[in-house]
């Protein structure tokens, strides 16, 4: 394997089933094949349902792929365990300890890599007092500690399961500011999953689209924005031989979202989609065929 | 104040029981000197009581009687204290961290699942083979000092764990058990409760059957004859050679109560290897 270099998460015919063998075994995430290169910011997005909390649980080595490999920063996700940050849906954290001993926790299960200023100021931000036990505190402000522990650990690789759920908008904003800060600033790879794309939007460079368990679109948000035309027409226009992503018609009113496979009729008018709008289509119709372009895939490299 | 370079994992460990912790040292404390005051204060006035009845016709000996009572509650206490710990490792120390998704931000800070258990093993180990020790020594010391007070032997139940190392290897199967429980149910009050009745059924089990952990004796005679005091009967009945009775006599207390440790101690060595086979199972 030479081209895993660079890479922060491979994912190779990945599947991950539940339940007991003899009891109809469900499949969490099957067939799930994609490369991520270091330094980008990934967004997760998908139905409830979809596997993205497998798919993270399985890179940050907290469950064992059922089928294929998931590598992360170049080696197996127990080895990586001390580099990679991992934030779960439902936050947990002790809730007997203060602030401060949830950071003191963090310092000393994190020899050697724990940044104890960056902890104490995102939870400072938050005007959270370092003697409050994490018991009383609201959800927003589990949140912040949480992220405030998984950052100070200064992880090569950071996995974020919803992390904004359940933060006000002043709050997501500071924090989504922070967590790029931190991107930038340190090279760290972030993958976050998210109900909602629009703040993802404008954050995130690379976009992992899940559904039913499988990959379905995996790329470069440019690069998959590119690739796909929003356009409408006259209802009898033929949108042959490009591939539908979805179309609509109203009247003799047609719209639709294609993904063209070389020049489109002239009689149709086209607008680039946002990425809102790329993300709903592939929801709204699940068995429109997905794309991992493998030239995407290249110049993510 | 001082610090001690005790490394990351112990610490934390140390910090999240803390309750634990302390309840478990007030209780050894607590018991030591509960025996202590016994002993000191009230066993003289209980010997001045019965020396008093002997030469009386109407004699009080409250002080006598209470002190033979709470030295008998102190020998229940340190005996089934073993409960307790089975319901705080299989509640408290891993089923709670398995249902809340603690254990899970445990491990993906810079610790192993395999560390992560070492450490939450080891360290109530200590603790619970120093504090059991000490309880041990106290009641042996307290239970010999005014026999003539005390209207218990050696055979009885809890007395017989209570004045040995068996004490010490109940806890640490109790710790063992409810470890094993949680990791198999993860949830915390399931997992309180099996590992609460696993613990009281061995010890139903092994209690039942000490008597034949050590070869008995046996005494014969013609004609129909009662055991001295001190003596541990077992079956009595009548023969072709005339009467018998099998006994235990108290030189065997050691053999037997080692006999039982070792079983214990093999039960709780058997769902530690168990648990921590079963963690790669639970994760990586």
């Amino acid at each position: 394997m030479t081209d895993t270099a660079g890479l922060a998460l491979e994912a190779t015919a990945v599947g991950r089933r539940f339940g007991a063998r003899w009891k109809a075994p469900a499949w969490a995430l099957r067939d799930c094949t994609f490369k991520l290169a270091a330094g980008r910011v990934c967004a997760v997005v998908g139905p409830n349902g979809a596997g993205k909390s497998t798919l993270l649980a399985l890179a940050a080595g907290l469950l064992v792929p059922t089928e294929g490999t998931v590598t992360v920063l170049g080696t197996d996700p127990a080895s990586a365990r001390t580099r990679v940050g991992y934030v779960a849906q439902d936050k947990p954290l002790y809730p007997q300890l203060t602030v401060a001993e949830t950071l003191r926790m963090g310092a000393d299960l994190n020899p050697g890599r724990w940044d104890a200023a960056t902890g104490e100021r995102i939870v400072a931000d938050g005007g959270l007092d370092p003697a409050a036990r994490v018991r009383s505190l609201s959800g927003g402000q589990r949140t912040r500690v949480a992220l405030a522990l998984a950052l100070a650990k200064r992880p090569e690789l950071l996995l974020l399961d919803e992390p904004m759920a359940d933060l006000d908008p002043l709050a997501r904003h500071e924090l989504m500011g922070v967590l790029m800060a931190q991107a930038a600033q340190h090279g760290t790879t972030i993958v976050m999953s998210s109900h909602v794309v629009a703040e993802l939007e404008g954050s995130c460079d690379h976009l992992l689209l899940i559904g039913g368990g499988r990959v379905r679109l995996s790329g470069e948000i440019d690069d998959l924005l590119a690739a796909h035309v929003r356009v409408s027409g006259l209802a009898e226009t033929s949108l042959d031989p490009h591939t539908v992503v979805e179309a609509r018609t109203t009247g003799r009113q047609l719209t639709a979202l294609v993904r063209p496979s070389g020049p489109l009729p002239e009689s149709l008018r086209t607008s680039t989609p946002s990425l809102e709008e790329l993300v709903l289509s592939y929801l709204r119709n699940p068995q429109a065929p997905g794309t991992t372009p493998a030239e995407h895939e290249k110049a993510a490299i | 104040m001082t610090t001690f370079a005790l490394p990351g994992l112990p610490r934390t460990v140390l910090r999240l029981h803390r309750t634990a912790l302390i309840v478990w040292g007030t209780f050894v404390a607590a018991v030591i000197g509960w025996l202590v005051w016994l002993n000191t204060v009230t066993a003289d006035r209980g010997e001045r009581e019965m020396a008093y009845c002997e030469h009386h016709e109407t004699c009080n000996i409250l002080t006598a009687l209470n002190y033979s009572e709470r030295t008998g509650y102190i020998g229940t206490l340190v005996c089934y204290s073993f409960l307790a710990v089975a319901a705080w490792a299989g509640a408290a120390l891993i089923g709670r961290e398995l249902e809340s998704g603690t254990a899970k931000l445990a491990w993906t800070q810079g610790v192993t699942p395999v560390r992560w258990l070492t450490a939450k093993l080891a360290l109530p180990a200590l603790l619970l083979t120093l504090g059991g020790t000490a309880l041990v020594l106290a009641f042996r010391w307290g239970w010999s000092a005014h026999r003539d007070l005390m209207g218990d032997d050696w055979t009885f139940a809890d007395v017989f764990v209570a004045r040995g190392p068996a004490t010490v290897a109940y806890g640490l199967c109790a710790l063992a058990v409810g470890t094993l429980t949680a990791l198999l149910i993860r949830r915390t009050l399931p997992a309180l409760g099996i590992s609460l009745a696993a613990m009281w059924l061995l010890n139903f089990v092994l209690e039942r059957h000490r008597g034949s952990f050590w070869p008995t004796l046996t005494r014969t005679s013609a004609t129909r004859f009662d055991l001295q005091n001190g003596l541990w009967q077992l079956t009595k009945g009548h023969g072709a050679d005339g009467y018998y009775v099998t006994y235990h006599p108290q030189s065997h207390f050691w053999p037997m109560h080692l006999v039982e440790t070792g079983i214990v101690l093999a039960v709780a060595a058997l769902a530690t290897l168990i648990a921590f086979r079963l963690l790669p199972r639970r994760t990586v």
